[in-house]
């Protein structure tokens, strides 16, 4: 469309306007930074203590620890089966029950679903507080109320995805282009169906991947939720930590390892699938 | 204005528009909240059944005017009604009621990429159905047999299964005239529908355009800015120009002097489509 003959494209050197100057702001950034770094890590100044020489006066008793946990004991494998599908099983029904929980919530807390700010608000700040609260307090409360066992970890992991899920999905909703809402208004549509005929599908792609995220960190997390009691491989874990038994304990984080891979495999063949 | 009459087409029992409608725009202002005046004191009445192209450069608030006949922009003064419906005085169920007998199409389509074009296409159903109903997927069987025959009306039914995305520019807009069609609509309004397409494609929705208006008898409304276009395929053409009408008159007749008017410049090359 543009009109101007090729000529004068090689006559004389095209005028480029001036580059603006960046590097008084960048310098400025990194002059923070450093400040910031420099103040937090000076105890006279209320930062934290930062002791390197510990490391170089204490390693040897960690490396004693890791000599073993390269050896790993094999032999405690049979003992592992059941707390690692007791893991397994809660990880995946607690990310089954968020995963569901979320589909709503989600839609409730992305501003182009919910176009209703103080209910917005209000989903986001339940929300927060869920996701402000550690998943070990979660889990120690819920074993003294429901008892010691799996019930108190699924809850706790239920809790603790939802607070992930809804966050990350709602965002993208937030994030994506979303013309299509207008269409669905003008065809006389309640946000309600324009969220579940139209932005529900759009939806998909973001959700199952924080799903699938969700599943991992579960298998993850439920190995310290063992700790209070709260079921699973985590029970385990503490047993050996307990008897020094590093060599095994190494046997168990290379069986997370292996879950958590072919988690995140699956993960992958499935986003693949939904592109 | 002219006769209301019965469409033989419509479904004995499902709420439909008995249209077509004549579309009355009087003293319509509208100011964004930024302050820009997009229409001034707009007035006119579209009669039942016409085919009116509404031209005029962007920013000339051919949007903003078209918005206003479905609610999709609520003037700040004067009235808009459609039919029997005042649309700039109802608000929630009767504005979505209202929308629902006027079909509306976009530039950017505005589809759901990742959804079925049926389930795209169901979005024009939104005002008939229950929202439990599109909630829990349970459309009637009139309602899928309504979205069905809007596809095939278009060539689409062939896609019906297929994902909106994996559809060419041309194909989508199809997909959204069904969307429109599945409506049932009186009035049909498209803005600047044909400034995605290439030019053999953008005859062809103009020519499916041009067939809704002669075999349904519904009035439709075309936003354009090509000049070509508006007298090819429609009967009257109202120029907008920093949002008034500044040309009121038969489309076919409308000299270059009446373009250049509406544009306030010179004709150009690119305000014609071609061939």
């Amino acid at each position: 469309m543009t009109q101007a003959p090729a000529s004068s494209v090689a006559k004389a050197a095209p005028q480029v306007p001036p580059k603006p100057r960046t590097w008084p702001r960048t310098l400025g950034i990194v002059a923070v930074l450093a400040v910031l770094t420099a103040l937090t890590a000076t105890p006279a100044l209320g930062g934290v203590e930062i002791d390197l020489g510990a490391i170089a006066k204490n390693w040897t008793n960690g490396a004693d620890r890791i000599g073993k946990m390269l050896t790993p004991d094999l032999s405690v494998l049979p003992r592992t089966w059941q707390p690692l599908l007791e893991t397994l099983q809660m990880a995946v029904v607690g990310a089954a029950i968020s995963a569901a929980l979320a589909i709503p919530l989600s839609l409730w807390a992305a501003r182009p679903t919910n176009p209703n700010a103080p209910f917005r608000a209000a989903v986001r700040f339940v929300l927060n507080v869920i996701r402000a609260v550690p998943d070990l307090v979660y889990a120690t409360i819920l074993v003294a109320m429901v008892g010691v066992g799996a019930l108190p970890g699924v809850i706790t992991l239920v809790l603790f995805d939802i607070g992930i899920v809804v966050k990350l999905v709602s965002e993208a909703i937030d994030s994506a282009d979303a013309a299509y809402m207008e269409a669905g208004r003008a065809a006389g549509g309640t946000q309600s169906q324009i969220n579940r005929l139209t932005a529900l599908p759009q939806t998909w792609p973001a959700y199952v991947s924080q799903v699938m995220y969700s599943l991992e960190l579960n298998v993850r997390i439920s190995a310290i939720l063992g700790l209070v009691g709260a079921g699973g491989i985590g029970r385990l874990i503490d047993e050996m930590r307990g008897f020094y038994r590093y060599d095994a304990l190494s046997t168990i984080v290379l069986e997370i390892l292996i879950v958590v891979v072919l988690i995140e495999l699956a993960s992958n063949v499935l986003r693949k699938r939904l592109r | 204005m002219n006769d209301l009459t019965t469409r033989p087409e419509a479904e004995g029992d499902m709420p439909s528009a008995s249209g077509p409608w004549p579309v009355e725009l009087d003293d319509v202002t509208v100011r964004y909240p930024n302050g820009v005046v997009a229409l001034k004191n707009v007035s006119l009445t579209v009669g039942a059944g016409e085919m009116v192209a509404v031209v005029g450069l962007s920013g000339s608030g051919k949007s903003t005017m078209i918005r206003t006949i479905n609610g999709l922009v609520a003037p700040t003064s004067g009235s808009v009604r459609v039919g029997p419906h005042a649309v700039s005085e109802l608000r929630g169920r009767a504005l979505r009621h209202a929308r629902g007998d006027i079909g509306m199409i976009f530039q950017g389509f505005n589809l759901a990429d990742r959804a079925s074009v049926f389930h795209n296409a169901l979005v024009g159903r939104f005002s008939h159905m229950p929202t439990w109903r599109t909630t829990l997927g349970l459309a009637t069987e009139a309602d899928r047999a309504m979205v069905m025959r809007s596809l095939d009306s278009v060539g689409m039914l062939e896609k019906v299964w297929h994902r909106a995305g994996a559809l060419s520019g041309g194909q989508k807009q199809r997909v959204a005239i069904a969307r429109a069609l599945s409506q049932e609509p009186a009035v049909m309004l498209a803005d600047e529908p044909v400034a995605s397409l290439d030019p053999p494609t953008a005859h062809s929705v103009m020519a499916d355009l041009a067939a809704i208006n002669a075999s349904r008898g519904l009035t439709v409304l075309v936003n354009l800015h090509l000049m070509d276009l508006a007298r090819q395929y429609t009967t009257r053409m109202i120029g907008l120009r920093a949002g008034e009408v500044v040309y009121d008159g038969p489309a076919a007749s409308a000299t270059d002097a009446d373009f250049e008017a509406i544009y306030g410049r010179p004709v150009q090359a690119r305000d014609r489509l071609g061939e």
